[in-house]
């Protein structure tokens, strides 16, 4: 039994494993896999689908559990679940996620809790420009998302660039981004004036964060950008432990961490700029779902998956509560998200040495 | 040493007269300019003859309770934000960026949707509370933890607050249609339709928030030497801060109450007033007193003409406006981390 094992396959895989990481080999291929992580992104998949189950049943009319597993699984039929609760759930899942990687990539490049993109003048400027266009007349959420991108994009962008002073100095970005915010949410306000009373209603509903009323056919952008995206994301997913060196690391390796970072940050801010032009800014989830993934996988690097899956449970759930909580008034799924993510926020501040440091 | 004295002494009076100068301009810009444009002289006719024309009566209903509401929001805004630079010893604390206005706001929805309250006498009360309640939140989050409370921190806290008290605003708005109508004008800060009463009510509230903050004047310019240098000088340090920091508050809900949240007034004019006058606060508050009203009604001036015939209320502009200021403050590392 000794003899089986060759010592030269033992000295290859050994070396390089590092503690808590398993191998997974698929054919040829071979990944290293943090064992917490996997766990907890297993977990989070069952409460996920779990939690979106409830989500079905729930509402002004319930539908028990066993009728809607099977809708699900195709053997029934039911109109509240298929054509109201099931799209709006996907909606919510689909943003959530967007939500969560988004948050984890910038969060990740400016090595900041803090520089979430409701922080930093992004959602703000996919909101001014969106509620802009709503103004003006645009109120088809089929091309809403792609305007929000260009909003979102043009703020980073200005932030980036005034922020930008030999290097990016994490307090000098997050400090123009907030002034940045600040201004942004005024020229909303006063896009909000120009309409007529309907469209302001319109804009308010959606400048909350809501899922009200988000079909398949209004969510087809978040899912067309979502599968673009997808190489991008996997790319972002390697791409983001190079981040984590240092510049004269990164140089000796031939990587060039400058662009890197951009990309990352661009993937990000596409993300969380399409989630918002569908679902509106919804607040705090950029900023809670990557920072409880990584306390709960215990990672030093954000991890994305599980990001992603916290974002989308974060939603649901708060979607969840504020369709029933107030029921038959619903409260629209930002307030419930601002209600626990800001706490958080305050949480994080009070705990944090300066900004530079990890909280 | 009388030398140094005399001149900055002489060079403080040309200042001030600088300063009232453009007051007394801007002033007569924003009684002037708009819509209907009118000379000079017919304003002075206005104003001092009773003339009965059109132009007169245009003059009298509308421009002068606007320019009246500009200079005490303005002088209220850049008032509190020097008070609160001052007792925070941070260069970017303002009304806005604290929260302090966003809580007043949520205070006078609150007003509209809740206690159904409609007229500015109700709101003010509702706008105290609210910046009350959002400056002691703010900062004891600032003040907490490691650091105490840094210029990042602080503004980190508004923007923690802003976005909560936020999302209460919206929160109530939207299960509220009937508010938004009303809200939503309101919100952007303009002042554009104030009336004489609103005038009438909000001055002795403004005269109380300046006597608070003139009050505190020399323990203000005690205070930037550092907390123990404060102590030893014999300053009460903290009835310093919390007569400082009331008088704020007060001065914010007031300004806000009547003319909606206006941005960066507070954060801008304190700079310029120490750039003009130097350190000493028994100057640079009277002077913020007088450059506040000037960068307010010229804000509104400006977007009046802008896009005729709609206006861009003045809040808009002082954000506009506000933003490359911040930028250049920020990035000549007059912020420490």
């Amino acid at each position: 039994m000794t003899a089986v094992s060759p010592p030269v396959r033992v000295a290859r895989s050994a070396p390089v494993r590092p503690a808590g990481y398993g191998l997974v080999r698929a054919g040829r291929a071979s990944f290293l896999v943090h064992r917490r992580s996997a766990l907890v992104a297993v977990g989070l998949l069952l409460v996920l689908a779990a939690a979106s189950v409830a989500y079905l049943c729930v509402g002004e009319r319930f539908v028990p559990p066993s009728e809607v597993v099977k809708v699900l699984l195709g053997d029934g039929s039911s109109f509240v679940v298929e054509e109201l609760r099931l799209p709006r759930l996907a909606t919510g899942l689909m943003a959530g996620a967007a939500f969560g990687v988004a948050g984890a990539l910038i969060q990740t490049v400016a090595r900041n809790p803090l520089a979430s993109p409701d922080v930093i003048g992004i959602s703000q400027g996919a909101g001014a420009v969106t509620v802009a266009a709503m103004t003006f007349g645009l109120t088809s959420y089929a091309v809403i998302p792609y305007v929000s991108i260009a909003g979102g994009l043009l703020a980073a962008g200005l932030v980036y660039v005034f922020a930008w002073r030999g290097g990016l100095h994490a307090t000098r970005f997050v400090l123009i981004g907030i002034g940045f915010a600040i201004a942004l949410r005024s020229l909303t306000h006063l896009f909000m004036t120009k309409g007529d009373y309907l469209v302001a209603q319109q804009a308010q509903i959606w400048m909350t964060g809501s899922l009200n009323g988000r079909g398949w056919d209004e969510s087809l952008p978040l899912r067309v950008t979502l599968l673009v995206m997808l190489p991008a994301v996997l790319w972002a997913a390697r791409a983001q432990r190079t981040v984590s060196l240092d510049d004269d690391t990164a140089t000796a390796l031939g990587v060039r961490l400058g662009r890197v970072r951009l990309g990352l940050v661009a993937v990000g801010v596409v993300l969380a700029s399409v989630a918002t032009g569908v679902a509106g800014p919804v607040d705090f989830v950029a900023l809670l779902a990557p920072q409880i993934a990584r306390r709960t996988t215990r990672t030093a690097q954000i991890p994305l998956l599980c990001s992603a899956l916290t974002g989308a449970l974060v939603v649901i759930l708060a979607d969840l509560l504020g369709r029933r909580l107030l029921a038959p008034t619903e409260l629209p799924v930002g307030v419930l998200t601002a209600a626990v993510g800001a706490p958080y926020l305050i949480w994080l501040i009070m705990r944090s040495r300066g900004v530079g440091g990890k909280a | 040493m009388t030398a140094i004295r005399t001149r900055r002494a002489s060079r403080r009076v040309v200042a001030t007269t600088a300063a009232v100068v453009a007051l007394l301009l801007a002033v007569l810009l924003s009684l002037a300019v708009g819509a209907r444009p009118v000379a000079p002289a017919t304003v002075l006719d206005a104003l001092l003859h009773g003339a009965t024309s059109p132009d007169a009566e245009v003059v009298r209903e509308l421009r002068v309770p606007r320019t009246l509401i500009g200079l005490m929001v303005g002088a209220a805004l850049a008032l509190a934000g020097t008070a609160l630079q001052g007792i925070t010893r941070n260069p970017i604390a303002d009304p806005g960026i604290l929260g302090i206005s966003q809580g007043a706001s949520a205070g006078v929805v609150l007003a509209i949707a809740v206690a159904g309250v409609h007229t500015l006498g109700g709101y003010v009360w509702f706008a105290f509370a609210g910046a009350a309640l959002a400056s002691v939140a703010v900062y004891a989050i600032a003040s907490s933890g490691r650091g105490g409370a840094t210029p990042v921190k602080l503004a980190l806290g508004g923007a923690a607050i802003n976005a909560l008290l936020l999302s209460v605003t919206t929160g109530v708005l939207t299960t509220r249609a009937s508010a938004l109508d009303e809200f939503r004008f309101w919100q952007i800060g303009s002042l554009d339709g104030r009336d004489t009463q609103i005038v009438a009510q909000t001055w002795p509230f403004l005269l109380l928030g300046a006597l608070l903050v003139l009050s505190v004047a020399r323990g203000l310019d005690a205070l930037a030497l550092g907390e123990d240098v404060a102590k030893g000088l014999g300053q009460r340090v903290a009835t310093v801060r919390i007569v400082g920091g009331v008088g704020a508050t007060v001065l914010t809900g007031a300004g806000v109450a009547a003319a909606g949240p206006i941005a960066f007034v507070g954060l801008a004019v304190p700079h310029i007033a120490r750039a003009v006058v130097g350190g000493d606060h028994r100057w640079v508050l009277p002077m913020a007193a007088l450059i506040g009203p000037v960068m307010l009604l010229v804000s509104d001036v400006v977007g009046r003409v802008l896009f005729p015939p709609g206006e861009v209320p003045a809040g808009v502009m002082t954000a506009l406006i506000g933003v490359p200021f911040l930028v250049t403050l920020v990035r000549r590392k007059a912020v420490p981390a």
